[in-house]
């Protein structure tokens, strides 16, 4: 059914091109994240996609469709807004039942579905309330009610649990997964939380700069990114410039400079290449645990509630961060102590040097 | 000096000055009954003529201004719409167009609309016509009132409808409409559930502003009315006539009316952001129908938005400005048409009737006036602002500053003129001196206004508090922090006000003795039937509110 395709959709502001030949298939029944820093053209591509905003250029299929010159209220999608906008001159029900009523469904088949919508989605506010009556959760909830009234098999969330409290979007996240799965939609999600993006979705989808740079199942994302910058943005890394010094069976050995020497799996890198290396804090360990063993000297500690984040300067001047959960009982080294940092190889990722710098790779813009 | 002090001084200023006189107008017709009585039902000669002509004054006026409201919101609405919404090339100048006739004296434009509908000078002469496209007591089918009148009005209010509804719905979220649309709904359908409703105090603030003002509307009125007489003629005639209490009654009829409107219209707009949805439950296939219609005019005929309220401001604003600066220079030696040049502008102006000298003296008093006037209001205006922010009965000044705005301002100047002269405190006679009372005030309202709006907007309270955190006395941070901070809005007021003043006829009218300002000159030309003289008077008074608006417009652009 509501399979959506684009090809080639770009969509330029003046010399900003918000959107660069975006090429991207949901399949039916997918739930898809797009995430990325503010500015990367996420939040155009759904609208693009809801007929809000028309592209320059490219075609937009939806269940096979071409919807590009198709007006909003005719591409039967279900819109979910990041401010929410239940009609605030509305009840909760009146609200609910807005989109049978204009479209001329029969009184008895909308109040049908209303009461079986508010069942599912488990809206727990009163029917006769008005919005500024009820919680941020609850309204988000009603909003949500309110874009599958119509029966459309395609929902777009734009960055909907982006107004609400931390603990309310934990919750209410894993509830929008159900509802989507019970119900067999398609979901496009946007948002720049990008666990929350990790957390609820079959697939995830790295924007940047108007462009897709990478897209995969969210493991896959964290485990083996394809992207420096998406080390980077999806979860933490460390970032260490070497050259590759060797390729055996093992794997390829990078020289860090200042004597020290890491081992990676990946062996895909050319001799003598310059490379960025990238791991992940959560992967290293205190102690000599593997053959990757760095030394170098405690700076400073900060605890997170349930975490520890160790930093550890490396003999090059380089800061790396550890990071490790509270246990008693297990002592933690201290400011200026002497310590040594193991990563397994296999956690070890390796990257071509960015033409442009690393940092200028990483950045969030 | 203690605070109290200052704001027992302001209130008592500003109620001697701005609300006494409409206050005593209604004292006046209670305290005087027996000569009202005698006067309006009961005299021994003409019975209760009077009362009848109050009357018939009355219906018409309301005919008037009700139909020209219904036209103004039918097309002031979409214009509001497609104004707030929509990015276009030229919509600066749009939105200049449409406020235009808020700064043009009212006896100016009137006559240009004369001239341009009318006579052989405007359209008429431009379509190969011997005469005028249409003969002055014409009149407009269905609401059966003359059709010039009508043309003129609409100009006049159309402005309040326009800008007062494109505020509103600027201020409204526009997700909400996308939301709608997203779940079926066409754009018409969108319109007519969510923003009309949301929506809805704005247009009914505009409507009421627009009603207001085309009752009270004196100066073009005069010149295009003809045979027909509105309630705010019949009080100028009135109290040229010395038939004083019968001006005095229906000026209170007239006050009366405007608070019966505004008051609840107040009440109704301040009432709490939650506008509840208009319910009333239709059929089901009607509902439908009415779905299918809207989506047909959603397709085919939504262009008709963009294009409708543009004729409009072309035919009512632009086309009467372009015909008077064409006749003057059509009509600058002599008349084209019977090349007397008797008939031209340079004659009456220099030749023996010597209009030009009545000009200069027109514009030297009309200026006094207007700095003199603008220059108290201003004084005034300022500490009442910050009373209206700061106490908690600022609210109710603030309504009772709208009413000197929406009383006809015929009905203001015989207040003023039973207050201050020989019939009440006998302390100043018509002419200069009473045209000066009598715009402070209206011209207090004016730059209140403007200045709660930059004063609003400026976070003055948190500079000012965190000035006395680093040891400002109160007054040192008001003159150091606020006021620099709301120089703008008192500008922008000083000049609106100036240009109001500049343009005032109805009430100028009533008090001005034997001193004339320029809008009443315009009219006496009309009425000698000096009409070069009018068009080059028309096109100097637009000339001069042109550069008062320009002055404006680059002010509050920075």
């Amino acid at each position: 059914m509501p399979e959506v395709k684009l090809v080639n959709v770009t969509k330029r502001y003046g010399r900003i091109i918000a959107n660069d030949h975006i090429n991207l298939t949901i399949k039916d029944k997918e739930y898809i994240s797009v995430i990325g820093p503010s500015g990367c053209g996420k939040t155009t591509l759904i609208k693009c996609i809801a007929g809000i905003i028309e592209p320059d250029e490219g075609e937009i299929y939806i269940g096979g469709r071409l919807v590009n010159n198709v007006p909003i209220e005719d591409r039967g999608i279900g819109y979910v807004f990041q401010n929410i906008a239940l009609f605030p001159h509305m009840t909760v029900w009146g609200n609910i039942t807005y989109g049978p009523r204009v479209r001329g469904f029969p009184p008895e088949e909308t109040e049908a579905i209303a009461r079986e919508m508010i069942e599912m989605i488990k809206v727990t506010a009163r029917v006769d309330a008005y919005p500024d009556e009820l919680s941020g959760g609850t309204q988000q909830k009603t909003a949500v009610a309110r874009a599958l009234m119509t029966r459309s098999r395609l929902l777009l969330l734009d960055e909907p649990l982006g107004a609400l409290d931390l603990k309310v979007r934990a919750a209410l996240r894993y509830e929008l997964r159900r509802i989507v799965k019970d119900l067999g939609l398609t979901a496009l999600h946007v948002t720049h939380d990008q666990e929350e993006a990790m957390s609820i979705s079959d697939r995830v989808v790295v924007m940047r700069r108007g462009r897709i740079i990478e897209s995969g199942r969210p493991i896959e994302l964290y485990m083996r990114p394809k992207k420096l910058f998406t080390a980077n943005f999806v979860g933490e890394a460390n970032f260490l410039v070497g050259e590759v010094k060797l390729i055996t069976g093992e794997g390829s050995i990078i020289d860090l400079g200042d004597g020290m020497k890491i081992l990676s799996r990946d062996r895909s890198r050319e001799m003598g290449e310059r490379v960025v290396v990238a791991f992940r804090p959560e992967f290293a360990s205190l102690g000599r645990t593997c053959e990757n063993a760095l030394a170098g000297k405690m700076t400073s500690i900060i605890y997170s509630g349930d975490l520890v984040r160790l930093h550890v300067e490396l003999p090059n001047g380089d800061v790396i961060v550890v990071k490790r959960s509270l246990r008693l009982y297990e002592p933690i080294p201290r400011a200026g102590d002497e310590v040594t940092v193991s990563v397994p190889p296999e956690n070890i990722l390796v990257y071509p040097y960015p033409e442009r710098g690393l940092h200028r790779e990483l950045s969030l813009e | 000096m203690s605070s109290r002090l200052v704001v027992s001084c302001t209130l008592v200023t500003f109620i001697i000055f701005v609300m006494l006189p409409t206050f005593y107008l209604i004292s006046y017709v209670f305290l005087r009954w027996d000569e009202v009585w005698y006067e309006v039902f009961a005299n021994p000669i003409i019975g209760d003529e009077n009362w009848r002509q109050i009357i018939k004054a009355l219906i018409f006026s309301f005919r008037l201004s009700l139909s020209t409201v219904a036209f103004d919101l039918i097309f002031g609405v979409p214009l509001a719409y497609v104004l707030a919404r929509k990015r276009f090339p030229g919509k600066g100048l749009l939105e200049d167009l449409v406020t235009l006739p808020l700064v043009i004296p009212t006896s100016g434009f009137g006559f240009a609309t004369l001239v341009t509908w009318t006579t052989v000078a405007g359209l008429g002469g431009l379509l190969g016509m011997r005469s005028g496209l249409i003969s002055l007591n014409a009149v407009a089918p269905f609401i059966n009132v003359p059709f010039i009148l009508f043309i003129v009005h609409v100009a006049l209010t159309f402005p309040y409808v326009v800008r007062t509804v494109e505020t509103k719905i600027q201020s409204i979220d526009m997700t909400y409409e996308i939301a709608s649309r997203t779940l079926g709904a066409y754009s018409l359908t969108t319109f007519r559930n969510i923003l009309f409703p949301l929506a809805l105090p704005g247009i009914f603030s505009g409507a009421v502003l627009a009603f207001a003002r085309s009752l009270g509307e004196t100066g073009a009125t005069m010149i295009v009315s003809g045979v027909s007489t509105t309630a705010s003629i019949a009080i100028v005639r009135w109290a040229s006539e010395f038939k004083i209490p019968t001006a005095a009654f229906m000026g209170s009829l007239l006050v009366f009316i405007a608070w019966v409107i505004i008051l609840p219209a107040e009440i109704y707009v301040s009432r709490g952001r939650r506008a509840h949805s208009l319910s009333f439950s239709v059929p089901m296939n009607l509902t439908r129908r009415i779905i299918r219609f809207e989506r047909f005019l959603s397709r085919k005929l939504f262009f008709i938005k963009d294009i409708v309220p543009l004729v409009i401001v072309a035919v009512a604003v632009v086309i009467p400005i372009a015909v008077v600066l064409n006749s003057v220079i059509l009509y600058w030696s002599a008349d084209p048409y019977t090349g007397k040049i008797e008939g031209g502008v340079v004659h009456q102006l220099f030749g023996p009737s010597n209009y030009f000298s009545h000009l200069l003296k027109a514009t030297l008093t009309s200026i006094i006036v207007a700095l003199v006037s603008t220059y108290i209001a201003t004084c005034i205006a300022i500490p009442i602002s910050f009373i209206i922010e700061r106490r908690w009965y600022g609210r109710i000044i603030r309504t009772m500053l709208k009413v000197p705005l929406i009383i006809p301002t015929s009905s203001l100047g015989l207040s003023v003129l039973l207050l201050w002269g020989s019939s009440g405190l006998n302390l100043v006679s018509s002419g200069i001196w009473m045209i000066i009372l009598t715009h402070i005030v209206f011209s207090v309202p004016v730059v209140v206004e403007s200045i709660i709006a930059s004063y609003e907007g400026s976070g003055i309270q948190m500079y000012e508090e965190s000035a006395r955190t680093l040891g400002a006395t109160a007054y040192n941070a008001i003159e150091a922090v606020s006021l620099p901070l709301i120089k703008g809005g008192v500008f922008t007021g000083f000049i609106l006000s100036f240009t109001r003043s500049l343009g005032e006829t109805g009430a100028t009218f009533i008090v001005m003795g034997r001193d004339l300002t320029i809008p009443v000159l315009v009219v006496n030309m009309v009425e000698a039937l000096a009409i070069p003289a009018a068009l080059f008077t028309s096109t100097y008074l637009i000339a001069l509110s042109l550069v008062m608006l320009a002055i404006v417009r680059v002010f509050t652009q920075r």
